[in-house]
């Protein structure tokens, strides 16, 4: 298990990752934490004839308030904003997510960019940007566009970033005080990815949910928004949210497939039991 | 395939060579350097043999290009026991525990517990526990392992 | 933990001495195949079948032999130029028929990972590059995938008439069938397991080099030097004078390196055919789908009983998944026909069984490979206990057989002694605390929450002394500086046999632990060994190393006796330091082998020189073992996931040379086996392709998935020398049939039993969701 040859350059920073990338197009790999990259080069599934290595690139990396959300650059290791005091405080949601991305060991390295670009449809970090309404921004030769996280995905590790794009940063809306949250994972083994998973943040202001952001991750070929959940609740107290009817309307957005660990039906299954616990217990914290 | 000069710091020492793009850091370690702890598992970054620290942190070393080592300070299992061949108070407790059977995992199992153990503030014993599930072990059914963990959350270990 | 009280007058016997072999392991100085470097060598990398069945249509390997650092590319015209042939020479008489397709394929392939072509370069890397360019055109063919498919497919091996090979049929008492027709009751139901691969954190590798014309020298990854230096003699014609096999840190083995596959094989082919060293390291994608797999078997049982719940009769068809290259093709029956009637009295007993050829990879060892004898007749007793309303430990009692019935004759006819089936399965019951389990249980489903009590009896052959494994020899010698070494043809993959054997050999003779050095690995420094398989070396190694050391205790006396003017029976040997009791004579044993190496005329008249003794221990056939397992487990019915809570491990594997390492043998072959009944499967589509590839598919458990283990030891001596009893297997063998009791347990409300491996979090919610008639 030895990869190809190819070649190798360093980005110093975004702008030089831009430009290497677009002149490598279609035969070039941007390399962050390399922690999904390098096995497949390892097994030659993947055989780029150059690398660009944007570890270099310091201004890839650092979680800074932006507007009134935080912006993370793409090179940031998941397990720095695993201990990062703005992420604790304005997506909590990040840190308990980041607790099942892989392991102690290849956190230090995986970085949150890469988690997302990748667009592993079990993975936690793409239906957090999903979730909570996340921008992801691409840069290249041509431009900087800001594509919403809910349009970035179009199927199982395929997104909409064109090869001469660099993902240089994932922008969070800020969610207001008093956001509650809820993240369930159901895996083979710690770090495993997800067989069904679920995770979201709810927002009531004057007594009705002024604010909702679901996904799910494992139950399709990309992580889906639970939309018609959200729109179901936006507007509605707490306390009158039928959550067996509402579970009805989540399965019907959920498109799981079959695979060596689950089945579709152990997934429609489960996903049901898991949404309805845990929306329960979400109401039941604004009641409380 | 482009060629490299590196240059990095391995466990003490400043190391240099020229490495093809395509090598692992663990390649390069074992080939390059006779540098033998590390040991490769599965070579894709799931059995935790081969890690190492670079730059104070645990990583798999066969998820690295030795060219990305270059300026960086690497330690491996290596740099531990005392020039005296005293163990590290972490490779003693695996003998103690009887932590280890056939050896192979073992280097990656005590480089992670050296990053626990240096970690600033040290994680609780429940987070300790859940870094394990980054290494396999095949003979010894982990109880030694788990012992050295309990230990290691109750205090005991070398610190920084 | 209850260790045993050491044996009078041991000092290192029975004791948690640390281990000798972990000064190196722990610092990073093992020496494991890949860290063994010689000058000139090419490093080997395998052209595979993609296909899991098909002609070889064009075989092109020009590109690849072009490639700038490839030094060749050999194929099986080459290769068949040694006239080689796999066998099995320690598993199968000589005159059985194998699958024959060259150690590469020949005209044909028979799973997807079949050799094709070996590519030699100056580096993996390189050899990686020359293999992706060889061009292999395939007819594909359709692939025989499972048994069922095996029993209409025409024949995986054109030199076979069907699939099934090694079929056997025995029936032990008269009328089984009138038997079961006139029972009271009958309760029947099939076992399936899963194919498993044994997984060692180590993969499979050796460096083979020709040294002049007349000699080979290979280090590999192995279990057995010597057996592994006969075998090869065997299937190269070479001979075994010429071959020195040599292996020091060996990453585990499981079965996997008992014998070279024909992989391992074709890399030796190469080095005699070019005169360089080659190494192959395999990597992890080549173990998880093309090293060897096991466990791939089906177990139908009936079992008939009295209206007392004694058990009168057994009707066994047990069917084995062979893969393609299986590496022996002796009967499929062997030693789980000889065991499954186990540690329990039964009258009446009908077995058959067969191996199946398909095209997947190849069946070898794994740990406990007759381990279908507890699983399916442990399982099927709580099977039986809850379709007869019975409590399945009073199910055993009424049937299992105590110290005092034996010695006792099995109904296959094998006569078990010195095992205590009855006595550790209630020590078991004792430590559980059933009574306080079941209140729990109650409890706990009146919460909605499901636990569940496993507990599983088995009895288990140890040193299995038979051809190749008969023997294995130490030779005991105390140096010129007075100390000692131990010249083993024992083998640890992690077993610490370096440390086992030094226990015995410095309690015999009386010197300090820290004085011993064992030294094993190389076939050419001891004789003949079978190494580790079977669950032997502490009772054939031990009882060699214990014999040799006991005859040289003898010599020093003597010749202490003789120099002092004492006699033999006055000489003690304590701390190295030698002295006569009544006298003021004190010698060390420096001074003592001085004497014996160059001081000859104080020897006593015609003594031979030198302080060195040699003894070959043949152990008899089978010592028995017993092991009684509980599990305690949750099964989490929303997400279907089982968690183990508490595990009591009890056994009796006789004198304990070192608990600790007992433990150790025991927790690994536990946790193997809760891998097997939770996580583990190699799967393989329609088309004959392996789906876990990697370790994102394969799934084995980590330390986060397992119970701390608590143990109970018995011990009660065999009749070898030092009362050693074997432990390797057991471990492994006992775990299955006690976890799957307790998921069944925990699960009994529903009325449905799980049987069929592993047990998945998908298979108990959607057999869950059957039994309660919604989805």
């Amino acid at each position: 298990m030895k990869s190809a040859p190819f070649d190798y350059v360093e980005a110093g920073s975004a702008e030089e990752a831009v430009h290497l990338i677009g002149e490598a197009g279609s035969d070039g790999a941007i390399l962050a934490g390399g922690q999904t990259l390098m096995p497949l080069l390892a097994l030659r599934v993947a055989s780029p004839a150059v690398l660009v290595d944007i570890n270099p690139a310091a201004d890839m990396a650092g979680i800074s308030e932006s507007g009134s959300g935080l912006r993370v650059a793409a090179r940031t290791r998941q397990a720095h904003a695993r201990k990062d005091p703005l992420v604790a405080r304005c997506l909590p949601l990040m840190v308990e997510a980041l607790g099942h991305v892989g392991h102690f060991q290849t956190r230090t390295r995986g970085t949150i960019g890469g988690s997302i670009a990748l667009g592993e449809p079990a993975a936690e970090m793409p239906a957090l940007a999903v979730a909570l309404g996340a921008t992801i921004e691409l840069r290249s030769l041509r431009g900087t566009r800001m594509v919403p996280a809910r349009e970035f995905y179009v199927g199982p590790y395929t997104t909409v970033r064109a090869d001469d794009e660099v993902l240089v940063a994932v922008h969070y809306p800020a969610w207001p005080d008093g956001t509650r949250t809820l993240f369930e994972e159901v895996a083979r083994r710690q770090g495993d990815f997800a067989l069904v998973g679920l995770l979201g943040a709810i927002a009531v202001d004057a007594g009705r949910i002024a604010r909702a952001g679901l996904a799910w991750f494992g139950m399709g070929p990309t992580p889906i928004a639970a939309q018609a959940v959200e729109q179901a609740l936006v507007g509605t107290a707490p306390g009158d949210v039928d959550v067996a009817e509402l579970t009805r309307v989540a399965l019907g957005e959920v498109a799981p497939g079959d695979d060596l660990h689950a089945s579709e039906q152990y997934r429609r299954i489960v996903a049901a039991r898991v949404f309805a616990r845990k929306m329960r217990a979400l109401l039941a914290e604004f009641a409380a | 395939m482009s060629l490299h000069f590196i240059e990095f710091e391995l466990n003490g020492q400043t190391v240099d060579g020229m490495t093809e793009s395509r090598r692992t850091l663990l390649d390069y370690l074992r080939q390059d350097e006779g540098c033998t702890g590390p040991h490769a598992g599965c070579e894709h970054g799931v059995c935790g043999a081969c890690t190492v620290l670079v730059d104070g942190e645990p990583m798999r070393s066969c998820l690295m290009l030795a060219v990305q080592a270059n300026g960086k300070k690497v330690e491996t299992l290596e740099s531990l026991a005392a020039a005296d061949g005293t163990l590290h108070p972490i490779q003693q407790m695996f003998r103690e525990e009887f932590a280890l059977q056939c050896g192979f995992c073992t280097p990656g199992f005590v480089m992670t517990m050296v990053a626990l153990d240096r970690a600033e503030p040290r994680p609780d014993a429940e987070e300790m526990k859940k870094a394990l599930s980054g290494h396999l072990c095949r003979c010894t059914g982990y109880q030694g392992v788990l012992r050295v963990i309990d230990r290691l959350a109750a205090g005991e270990g070398a610190g920084k | 933990m209850n260790d045993p009280a050491p044996t009078v007058g041991a000092r290192f016997v029975g004791q948690r001495v640390q281990r000798k072999e972990d000064g190196r392991l722990l610092i990073g100085k093992g020496t494991y195949i890949d860290d063994v470097v010689v000058s000139g060598m090419l490093h080997a990398a395998f052209v595979r079948s993609t296909v899991a069945r098909g002609r070889i249509t064009r075989l092109d390997v020009s590109a690849a032999q072009a490639l700038p650092g490839v030094f060749a590319v050999l194929t099986a015209g080459e290769i068949d130029k040694l006239g080689a042939r796999y066998f099995n020479a320690a598993m199968d008489q000589p005159d059985l028929v194998y699958p024959d397709n060259g150690l590469l394929c020949r005209k044909d392939v028979r799973f997807v990972g079949d050799p094709v072509a070996i590519v030699l370069a100056d580096s993996r890397a390189l050899a990686e590059d020359g293999a992706a360019l060889v061009e292999v055109d395939y007819a594909v063919d359709p692939p025989v995938v499972g048994i069922a498919a095996a029993r209409t497919m025409p024949p995986v091996h054109p030199e076979y008439e069907s699939n099934s090979v090694g079929a056997m049929e025995m029936t032990i008492g008269e009328d089984i069938d009138g038997i079961f027709a006139s029972a009271a009751h009958v309760v029947e139901d099939e076992i399936v397991n899963c194919r498993q691969t044994p997984v060692p954190m180590e993969p499979r590798g050796l460096l083979a080099r020709r040294e002049g014309s007349g000699e080979l020298t290979i280090n590999i990854a192995t279990q057995g030097p010597h057996m592994t230096a006969n075998h090869i003699a065997g299937i190269f014609g070479l001979s075994i004078n010429s071959i020195r096999i040599l292996a020091k840190d060996v990453g585990g083995g499981f079965g996997q390196k008992v014998t070279a596959l024909r992989d391992e094989l074709a890399v030796v082919a190469a080095a005699l055919l070019i005169d360089r060293p080659i190494k192959w390291i395999e990597d992890r994608l080549e173990n998880l789908t093309a090293a060897s797999q096991s466990r791939d078997e089906t177990c139908r049982v009936r079992l008939a009983f009295d209206s007392d719940h004694r058990l009168l009769a057994a009707d066994v068809d047990f069917n084995i998944d062979y893969g393609a290259y299986p590496h022996a093709v002796h009967g499929s029956g062997g030693l789980t026909f000889m065991m499954l009637p186990g540690p329990y009295r039964l009258p009446a007993y009908r077995f058959r069984s067969s191996g199946w050829f398909t095209n997947t990879c190849g069946e070898a060892p794994y740990r406990g490979p007759w381990m279908m004898d507890m699983f399916a007749r442990e399982t099927m007793l709580d099977t039986a206990a809850r379709q007869m309303g019975v409590d399945p430990i009073e199910l055993r009692r009424k049937n299992i057989i105590s110290k005092a019935d034996q010695p006792f004759t099995m109904v296959t006819g094998m006569v078990i002694d010195d095992v205590t089936p009855a006595e550790t399965m209630e020590a078991v019951v004792a430590a559980v605390d059933i009574p306080a389990f079941r209140r729990e249980q109650e409890a706990a489903r009146k919460e909605g929450r499901y636990l569940g009590l496993g507990i599983a009896v088995a009895i288990e052959p140890t040193a299995i002394a038979m051809g190749t494994y008969t023997s294995e020899v130490a030779h005991v010698r105390v140096e010129p500086n007075g100390k000692v070494t131990a010249m083993m043809s024992t083998f640890s993959q992690g077993h610490g046999t370096p440390t086992t054997m030094a226990q015995i050999v410095a309690d015999r003779l009386g010197v300090p632990f820290g004085d011993v050095t064992v030294v094993e690995g190389d076939s050419t420094r001891t004789g003949y060994g079978s190494g580790a398989g079977g669950s032997r070396q502490a009772i054939v190694g031990g009882g060699a190393a214990r014999v040799a050391t006991d005859m040289l205790a003898d010599k020093i006396k003597a010749i202490a006796a003789h120099a002092f003017n004492g006699t033999p029976e006055d000489v003690l040997i304590d701390e190295g330091i030698v002295t006569i009791k009544g006298s003021e004579t004190r010698a060390t044993l420096a001074e003592i082998a001085q004497m014996a190496y160059f001081d000859t005329d104080r020897l006593p008249h015609g003594m031979e020189t030198g302080l060195e003794t040699q003894y070959r221990f043949r152990a008899p056939p089978m010592v028995f073992a017993n092991q009684a397992h509980a599990a305690v487990v949750e099964v989490d019915i929303e997400t279907g996931k089982t968690k183990v809570l508490r595990w009591v491990a009890g056994g009796d594997c006789g004198n304990l040379i070192n608990p600790a390492i007992v433990e150790g043998q025991i927790s690994g072959g536990v946790v193997q086996g809760i891998a097997g009944v939770l996580f583990e499967k190699v799967s393989y589509d329609e088309n004959g392709q392996p789906l876990a590839a990697t370790f994102k598919d394969y799934l084995v458990p980590t330390a986060l998935d397992v119970p701390r283990l608590e143990y109970v030891h018995l011990c009660t001596p065999s009749i070898t020398p030092g009362g050693f009893k074997g432990v390797g297997e057991g471990g492994a063998m006992i775990s299955p049939p006690t976890l799957v009791n307790a998921i069944n347990d925990a699960l009994a409300p529903f009325g449905k039993n799980w049987l069929n491996m592993p047990i998945t979090p998908d298979r108990v919610v959607i057999g869950l969701a059957e039994a309660m008639g919604d989805s």
